[in-house]
């Protein structure tokens, strides 16, 4: 009986333990197997290639040297292998890099859009999935995801817009012959000098996207254009194409037979501690003004010729939740907090250890300046980007101007027209507040936006589709002046009225209007041009810069304050051009100070008072020396009359 | 301490200053009373060179009534922001409040060389501690029994004072125009300016008060 009893007791509870144990052994055992063990040394990735699944959910099949017809890798398939944990592909792909077209994502600080430039008709509009104010979502110029990937996807490190379901019609069977543009892990992590993004920006040029990243990476090469296909290709059965003049143009892979080891394993030079070298195909940027294109004759960020790389900072993990690294920036990252400029500069002073120096960041001693300067200014405003001069310079990126792609124009005037530096007050960001504080003077990138659209209620301006606008607006811009430098061809007013004539027939909604350089065109009711500067609608759309970032030695105010306060400092007073084809609008400018909201009046008196601040100084100081002789004077006295009373009781 | 204390402290300080000045003025009349309109006429008197003294006198008392402008202006430039619209003053009321501090410190400078002498405490202001001080220490120091002229003893106190607070008021907002000290210390600087100000603008509203309350008995 007490033998049955213990069993009856024991068996349950040993059941219920195996239970657990198997239940909280099994995730535990993965999580560590994926998430790295903590050793510094980096994990060498020799790899087994699978293709694209067939069915969702599926491995693919494996590619060995032996393949035929060879197949183009998936990133996703074969670094799945081992980052299988709770499916690591769907959490990378909800990282900064790849989330923008997820309208669930908050949008953060706003940054570089995207630019699409049409020097024909008169365009450039700054496009973005992230509900940046001054930006435009691409549907709303007709650009589908498919079409924007095949614009922009060169720089970008694949996923995104690039893996969205097409719902277009003409673009379902499209999708098919290109693939998804998958992320590609090797754009970023890759540290094979062989590795090739210019080709993976060319590869998607061609709707070749599901052959993108084999085509970057260093053991294959592919040839042909999914753009020239049938819309029946399938990339299977390339024998299928039967037309002999397309034959050629069949996307075709060719891997190095060297590059499989005897397992049909591919050795991926891949690492988390990414090359600046990589992040520089996507996020590098040139003063244009100043030196064309040629990047010798400008200095790199002060942090790299320190030797830290751009990760080092923007750090993240497996989630792939970038630091972007301003103040108060609202991120899941748990570094988020502490790796901005004052967190590695300054630190917490309330923090659980120091922070301030870390990685060797010098620790600013900032003398002489008053403490106001840290309320008002963001560390960039005296530390990054070009020391700010008479008028703005020309800045090209690459994301705007493709750099770093084969065949672009490398004129320094080329559309888009990006100024830089403006001193521009940040817009509030992440702020849970319902009335946020605004934010400090930063310096920032600009563009104009110039294109054509209606205006409708509370003189809303929405852009119209860029289809309708060449079909309609093509004809009137007849006649334009192109340069191969690739600028503004000059569009007349009279060329803006017979257009905006020509669109008052085409929209169903609202009035055509055309925005340009600050100002907006549009048709009055007795059919003449409306002129009308400064409309908010037709405002610059500009976005905070942090690098490069100069030496102590060259950051803004050093040595004295009338670097900035002086009647003539570009700071305030530098003009920002107005960019525009029209030429009455691109001979207007605006000054620095419009950007700061300050007023003119109380920006130059407040300069002015500069001026007299030696004469201060010297009065001040010599009304203080004279008050302490009086003082020390009469306190002798009075020591003097107190020693005498003692001195007569001793008589 | 804080800006939030500040505030507070300085709202305190001032509401208790002038409370403390009425009451004083309700409830210890000054010996040879006035009509209202009389005193007017006699306090506004003072806001002009009187005719009769010489070119010292005069600079004297235009050094006085000067600095007088001079701090209420300094004084509603640098109080307004901070304790009205709880921020630091910028803008039109720092450029105010700039351009009069030199003419202010200029003032204290001639006023402490030309009024020092007549403002240096003697044996007749304060009987008492003459009293004390025979008692404390035992020596022979002559004692009247003469009442206490307290009015002129907290002027001349507030004199002094003022012209001991200008100092540190003067050299923390000049020391920190120059590059000799870091962000730390220029939170403390403006920390010292703030405090010392209000000491400052608590002293000279006494010191005031009582210049008048003297004026009008004659007593200086």
């Amino acid at each position: 009986m007490r033998k049955v009893l213990f069993a009856g007791l024991c068996l349950p509870s040993a059941l219920v333990w195996l239970i657990a144990v198997g239940m909280a052994a099994e995730p535990a055992t993965k999580a560590v197997t994926n998430r790295g063990d903590g050793s510094r040394a980096p994990g060498i990735h020799r790899l087994p290639l699978y293709a694209e699944p067939l069915e969702p959910g599926k491995q693919g099949d494996k590619i060995t040297k032996e393949t035929d017809p060879a197949l183009p890798f998936s990133m996703r398939g074969t670094c799945s292998e081992c980052h299988v944990y709770k499916h690591d592909y769907d959490v990378i792909r909800k990282g900064w890099h790849f989330n923008a077209s997820d309208p669930n994502v908050p949008p953060g600080r706003p940054g570089p859009p995207w630019i699409y430039t049409d020097v024909t008709m008169g365009t450039q509009i700054p496009l973005s999935y992230r509900a940046w104010p001054g930006t435009f979502r691409p549907e709303q110029v007709g650009l589908t995801p498919f079409q924007f990937t095949q614009l922009f996807g060169r720089q970008m490190p694949g996923g995104g817009p690039g893996e969205v379901d097409t719902d277009a019609d003409d673009e379902i069977t499209r999708q098919m012959v290109s693939g998804k543009l998958e992320i590609n892990c090797l754009s970023c992590h890759n540290r094979d000098p062989g590795h090739d993004q210019a080709e993976y920006a060319a590869q998607i040029a061609k709707q070749s996207f599901r052959w993108a990243a084999t085509a970057s990476a260093p053991f294959a090469s592919v040839s042909g254009s999914a753009k020239e296909m049938d819309d029946t290709f399938d990339h299977l059965m390339p024998d299928m194409v039967m037309d002999e003049k397309k034959k050629p143009l069949i996307p075709t892979v060719t891997y190095q037979p060297q590059a499989f080891n005897h397992k049909d394993e591919v050795f991926f030079n891949v690492s988390g501690k990414i090359p600046a070298d990589r992040c520089y195909f996507c996020h590098s940027d040139i003063n244009a003004s100043q030196c064309g294109s040629e990047k010798w004759e400008a200095d790199e960020d002060v942090h790299l010729t320190a030797g830290l790389t751009c990760v080092d900072c923007h750090r993240e993990g497996l989630e792939h939740n970038t630091i972007r690294g301003y103040e108060g920036e609202v991120n899941s990252n748990v570094l988020a907090a502490s790796t901005s400029c004052k967190g590695c500069h300054i630190g917490d002073e309330n923090g659980r250890a120091p922070h301030a120096g870390r990685l060797g960041a010098p620790v600013p001693a900032h003398k002489g300046i008053p403490a106001v300067h840290f309320d008002r200014l963001s560390c960039t405003a005296c530390h990054s980007g070009p020391w700010p001069g008479a008028t703005t310079d020309l800045c090209k990126t690459s994301q705007a101007h493709g750099l770093g792609t084969h065949g672009i124009n490398k004129s320094p005037t080329a559309l888009p027209h990006v100024l830089y530096p403006v001193f521009a007050k940040q817009a509030p960001v992440d702020s849970q507040e319902a009335d946020p504080k605004p934010g400090k003077i930063a310096p920032h990138k600009l563009i104009w936006p110039a294109f054509w659209g209606t205006i409708g209620a509370e003189d809303k301006v929405s852009p119209l589709k860029l289809d309708t606008v060449k079909k309609v607006v093509g004809p009137a811009l007849q006649g334009l002046k192109f340069t191969a430098a690739g600028a503004w061809a000059e569009i007349k007013e009279e060329q803006v009225l017979a257009a905006l004539k020509t669109l008052a027939g085409s929209v169903e909604e609202g009035k055509p209007v055309y925005v340009t350089g600050g100002t907006l065109y549009r048709l009055k009711d007795d059919g003449t041009l409306s002129i009308h500067q400064d409309h908010p609608a037709a405002a610059a759309y500009t976005w905070p810069l942090a690098h490069n970032v100069r030496p102590a030695a060259q950051s803004l105010g050093v040595g004295k304050c009338t670097v900035c306060h002086s009647t003539g400092a570009p700071f305030f007073f530098g003009e920002v051009a107005v960019d525009s084809p029209i030429a009455a609008v691109s001979n207007l400018t605006k000054a620095q100070y419009q950007f700061q909201q300050a007023p003119y009046g109380r920006t130059w008196a407040f300069a002015m008072s500069f001026v007299f601040r030696p004469w201060f100084k010297v009065v001040a100081i010599g009304s203080a020396a004279l008050l302490a002789v009086v003082l020390l004077l009469y306190g002798l006295r009075a020591l003097g009359a107190v020693a005498r009373v003692l001195a007569e009781q001793e008589k | 301490m804080g800006f939030g204390m500040f505030q507070t402290v300085a709202d305190i300080a001032f509401v208790m200053t002038f409370l403390g000045v009425a009451a004083h003025w309700v409830l210890v009349p000054t010996r040879k009373p006035r009509n209202v309109v009389q005193g007017a006429v006699h306090v506004f008197s003072l806001l002009l060179i009187e005719q009769r003294t010489s070119l010292l006198g005069a600079l004297k008392k235009l050094a006085y009534l000067l600095s007088l402008v001079c701090f209420v202006v300094l004084a509603i430039t640098g109080f307004w922001p901070l304790l009205v619209r709880g921020e630091h003053i910028s803008g039109y009321l720092m450029m105010i409040h700039a351009t009069f501090a030199p003419i202010f410190a200029l003032c204290l400078a001639v006023i402490a060389v030309t009024w020092a002498g007549e403002n240096r405490f003697t044996a007749e202001d304060c009987p008492w501690v003459r009293r004390l001080l025979r008692r404390a220490t035992r020596l022979q120091v002559p004692a009247e029994e003469k009442p206490c002229a307290c009015a002129v003893v907290g002027y001349k106190a507030t004199f002094w004072l003022l012209l001991f607070l200008a100092l540190p008021l003067i050299l923390s907002i000049v020391i920190s125009m120059f590059p000799l000290l870091g962000t730390d210390w220029q939170h403390h600087t403006a920390a010292i300016h703030r405090w010392t100000g209000l000491a400052f603008a608590v002293i000279a509203i006494l010191h005031t008060y009582l210049a008048i309350r003297l004026r009008m008995t004659r007593e200086v």
